[in-house]
C-alpha cells in the first residue's frame, strides 16, 4: 500500500485545568490515504474536534499536544524525541510554527467548521474572506484570486455568484454559508480537509445537498477528508473508512461496510441501534445507557465498561488497545474489545459485571441482541 | 443608497426627540421659582401696573401653551430668546460659546480613542499578565476620579510646579494668528495645542477609562469567535488577525459607548469650563444657572440637547456603515 497522505500515531493531547489534566485525546492513531473520506465518529466530547484540531496544531491553551506523531506526506507536523537530559522535546524535523502557518494550514490542509453562523466574520463581505484566503494560501493576486473566488462560489452551487460576492454572511441562509465555507476549503486546494461536524448545525433536507456537493466536489478535486461527526447516517453516506472515539480513544476502525456489517465493539453496536437505519425496521431504538463519564477521571480498564451490555469482570482490569481483528478489503479492521480471542485475558471465564445503577440518559428499550 | 436612505430616516425619527427636549426644557423653566419681572428689578420696589405692564410687553400674561407657540415659532427662525441680563440674544451668546466647547469635546474624544483603544487591545492580547492588571487599575483610577479633581491636579503640576503648560483660557484657531499676535500658523497651531492639553486630558480621562475597558473586554470576545479560529486554520499571521479580523468586530460597542457617553463629556465640559477658565457653553450655562437667566438657561439646554441628539444619529450613522448586519431599512 502506497504511503499514507496523513499518519497519525499515539496521538496525546490534554488539556491542563485547575480541576485536573483532560486526557481529551488519549493516544489514537489512525491514516489517511490519498482520496479518502475518513470519518471520525463520536459522541460528544469523546474528543473528536481536538484531535482535529491537533492535526494542525491549532489546540488553544490549556490544551497541549504532550505525545505521539503526525506525520503529512514524510513532514512531521508533531514528533516528541528523547533529548540528552532525558526529557521529551520536540524533534528537530518537526514543522515550525511559520512552517504550518504558510505551507499547512490552509494550502495543505483546509478545515470546514461546524457553525456556519459564527464562522465567517461578520463584517467582512463573503466574497472578500474567500479572496483573502484565495491570496493568501495560492499566492494569487487580487484579481485573480476574486476570479477564483466567483469560480469557486459557483462551484459549490450559490447563484449568482458575482453578485453575492459582495454580500455579507448576515445575508446568506444556513446552508449557503456552509456552501461558502466549503467552497472557501476547496479553493485553497489544499490535499486534506478537515470538516469538523459541518452538517450538524443544517436541517436535514440541506444536510443531504451538502452531503452531495461534497461527494461531487471530492470525486472531482480528489481531495482527501477527515469527515468528524456523530451521526452515523453521515458517515455511511460518504465515508469510505471510520474510526469510532470513545473518551479520547479510537475504539474500532474499519472501512466503512465492515464497520456497519460486522461490528467489533459494543459500542459502536450501541450507536447503531440508537439511531434509525433504512436497513433494518425495529420497534423501538435503543438510547445507549447512561452518559459518557469525563476525561479527566476515565474509568479502569475498558473505558466503556461502565456502560456496557457485554462487560464482564475483566472488563474493569484490562485496558483494550485497538488491535486488529482481522482484514477486510485491504484494511485492517481493528477493535479496541476484550471479548475477541485476540486478546485472550479470559472474557468467557470472566463473571458478567452486575449493572450498577447510574444516571441514564433514557430507559433501555425492547428491540434484539445482535 | 441604503446608507442615504437610512440618514434620513434615523433625521426624521430625532425630530419628536428635539420637540420633546424644548417641552421638557420650557416646562421646567416655567416651574422653576422666580418671576423674571421681579428679577429684572433686582429688588427695586416698583408699582403692580408697571409690573403688569412689563409682563405685557414680553406675553408673560398668556397662557403656557401659547408662549410655547411663541417660543418654537421664534426658535424655528433661529431665535433663541433674549437674555435679559446680558442684553444680547441668546442665540449670538450660544454661538459664541459654542466652538470653545466643541473643541474641548472633540478633542477629549480623540484623546481617549487614541489612547484607549491601543491599551484596551494590549490588555486584551495579554490578558491577567502584568499589563493588563496596570491597565485595570488605571482605568479603575479614571473611571472613579471626578474630572474636575483630575483638573485641579494637572493644573498643580504642570501649571503651577513645572510652569510648563497654561492654566486657563484656550487659543481659537478660527481668529487667525494676528489676534493673538503670533508670529504665523505654526506658532498658533502650537499654542492652540498647548492651551487644550491639561482641558483635553481632564475631561478625556473618563472617557479614556471607559473605552479602554469595553475594548478589551470586545477584543478578547472577538479574539474568540469562530471567525478567528477559521482565519488561524487557513494560515492568517497573528497580526492580520489582530488588527482586520478581531479588531474590527470588537469596534461596534464602541461607536455606541462613544455616542452614549456624549452626554457625560458634555456634563463634564460644563466643569472643565469653569476649571479652566475657558468661555464655552458650559460655563455660560452655569452662569446663566447662577444669575436665573432663564432665556439663556433654555436656549444653551436646548442647544445641548441637540447637540447629543446629533452626535447620537452620527454614531448610529457610523454603526451602520461599519456592521452590515444593521439593515437600512431594504436589502438592496
Amino acid at each position: 500500500m502506497a504511503e499514507p497522505l496523513l499518519r497519525v500515531e499515539n496521538l496525546k493531547t490534554q488539556f491542563f485545568t485547575d480541576a485536573g489534566t483532560v486526557r481529551a485525546v488519549d493516544g489514537i492513531s489512525f491514516e489517511v490515504h490519498e482520496g479518502e473520506i475518513v470519518g471520525l465518529v463520536g459522541e460528544s466530547g469523546a474528543g473528536k474536534s481536538v484531535a482535529s484540531m491537533s492535526l494542525l496544531r491549532l489546540v488553544e491553551s490549556p490544551g497541549e499536544i504532550v505525545g505521539g506523531e503526525i506525520t503529512y506526506k514524510g513532514e512531521t507536523i508533531f514528533g516528541l524525541e528523547e533529548g540528552p537530559d532525558g526529557d521529551l522535546r520536540e524533534r528537530e524535523d518537526m514543522l515550525s510554527n511559520v512552517e504550518m502557518r504558510d505551507r499547512i494550514r490552509g494550502n495543505e490542509i483546509a478545515v470546514i467548521f461546524q457553525d456556519p453562523m459564527e464562522s465567517l466574520n461578520p463584517v467582512f463581505t463573503v466574497g472578500g474572506q474567500l479572496r483573502e484566503f484565495i491570496e493568501l494560501n495560492r499566492g494569487l493576486g487580487k484579481d485573480e484570486a476574486r476570479q477564483e473566488a466567483i469560480q469557486m462560489l459557483r462551484e459549490v452551487g450559490i447563484p449568482d455568484p458575482a453578485e453575492r460576492y459582495h454580500e455579507y454572511p448576515h445575508q446568506f441562509s444556513g446552508g449557503m454559508r456552509q456552501r461558502v465555507l466549503i467552497a472557501m476549503a476547496l479553493a485553497c486546494e489544499p490535499n486534506l480537509i478537515i470538516a469538523d461536524e459541518p452538517t450538524t448545525a443544517l436541517d436535514v433536507t440541506v444536510e443531504g445537498q451538502i452531503l452531495e456537493l461534497v461527494d461531487d466536489l471530492q470525486e472531482k478535486y480528489d481531495t482527501s477528508f477527515i469527515w468528524v461527526t456523530h451521526d452515523m447516517g453521515v458517515v455511511a453516506e460518504i465515508c469510505d473508512r471510520v474510526n469510532v472515539m470513545y473518551l479520547g480513544e479510537i475504539i474500532e476502525q474499519a472501512p466503512v461496510d465492515e464497520l456497519f456489517h460486522a461490528t467489533k465493539h459494543p459500542y459502536t453496536t450501541a450507536l447503531l441501534n440508537s439511531m434509525p437505519r433504512p436497513d433494518r425496521t425495529v420497534e423501538e431504538l435503543e438510547p445507549i445507557e447512561g452518559v459518557m463519564p469525563e476525561a479527566i477521571t476515565p474509568p479502569s480498564g475498558c473505558r466503556f465498561h461502565p456502560r456496557c451490555p457485554d462487560a464482564r469482570e475483566v472488563c474493569k482490569r484490562v485496558h483494550p488497545d485497538n488491535e486488529v481483528i482481522e482484514h477486510a478489503a485491504g484494511y485492517p479492521h481493528r477493535a479496541a474489545c476484550v471479548k475477541h480471542d485476540v486478546f485472550d485475558v479470559g472474557y468467557d471465564e470472566s463473571v458478567p459485571l452486575e449493572k450498577e445503577p447510574q444516571v441514564t440518559a433514557g430507559t433501555p428499550g425492547g428491540g434484539e441482541e445482535q | 443608497m441604503g446608507l442615504l436612505r437610512y440618514t434620513i430616516g434615523r433625521l426624521i425619527q430625532a425630530i419628536p426627540v428635539l420637540i420633546g427636549i424644548t417641552v421638557i426644557t420650557f416646562i421646567l423653566a416655567n416651574l422653576a421659582p422666580g418671576d423674571p419681572v421681579r428679577l429684572m428689578l433686582q429688588g427695586q420696589e416698583v408699582d403692580q401696573e408697571l409690573i403688569e405692564r412689563v409682563e405685557q410687553q414680553y406675553g408673560l400674561d398668556r397662557p403656557i401653551h401659547e408662549r410655547y407657540a411663541t417660543y418654537m415659532i421664534n426658535l424655528l427662525q433661529g431665535d433663541l430668546g433674549y437674555s435679559i441680563h446680558r442684553d444680547r440674544p441668546v442665540t449670538d451668546l450660544v454661538i459664541q460659546r459654542s466652538g470653545p466647547t466643541l473643541m474641548l469635546v472633540l478633542s477629549a474624544y480623540a484623546f481617549a480613542l487614541a489612547t484607549a483603544i491601543p491599551l484596551g487591545i494590549l490588555a486584551a492580547t495579554r490578558r491577567n499578565e502584568p499589563t493588563d492588571h496596570i491597565s485595570r487599575i488605571v482605568a479603575l483610577i479614571g473611571v472613579s476620579t471626578p474630572s474636575f479633581w483630575i483638573g485641579i491636579m494637572l493644573i498643580l503640576v504642570f501649571a503651577i510646579q513645572l510652569g510648563v503648560l497654561p492654566s486657563s483660557g484656550l487659543v481659537y484657531p478660527w481668529w487667525g494668528p494676528d489676534h493673538y499676535g503670533y508670529s504665523g500658523y505654526p506658532e498658533l497651531i502650537y499654542q492652540t495645542i498647548r492651551h487644550l492639553l491639561l482641558p483635553m486630558i481632564a475631561l478625556g480621562t473618563l472617557q479614556m477609562a471607559t473605552l479602554m475597558r469595553v475594548e478589551r473586554t470586545q477584543m478578547i470576545e472577538s479574539l474568540q469567535g469562530e471567525y478567528v479560529k477559521l482565519a488561524r486554520a487557513y494560515g492568517v499571521p497573528e497580526r492580520t488577525i489582530l488588527r482586520k479580523h478581531a479588531f474590527q468586530v470588537a469596534q461596534l460597542p464602541i461607536i455606541t459607548i462613544v455616542g452614549l457617553n456624549l452626554s457625560t463629556a458634555l456634563g463634564g465640559a460644563v466643569l472643565i469650563e469653569y476649571v479652566f477658565n475657558i468661555n464655552g457653553l458650559g460655563r455660560l450655562l452655569l452662569e446663566a444657572i447662577i444669575g436665573l437667566d432663564y432665556q439663556l438657561i433654555m436656549g444653551i439646554t436646548v442647544v445641548i440637547g441637540t447637540m447629543f441628539v446629533v452626535g447620537v444619529i452620527i454614531t448610529d450613522i457610523s454603526y451602520a456603515y461599519v456592521d452590515p448586519r444593521v439593515t437600512y431599512g431594504d436589502r438592496d
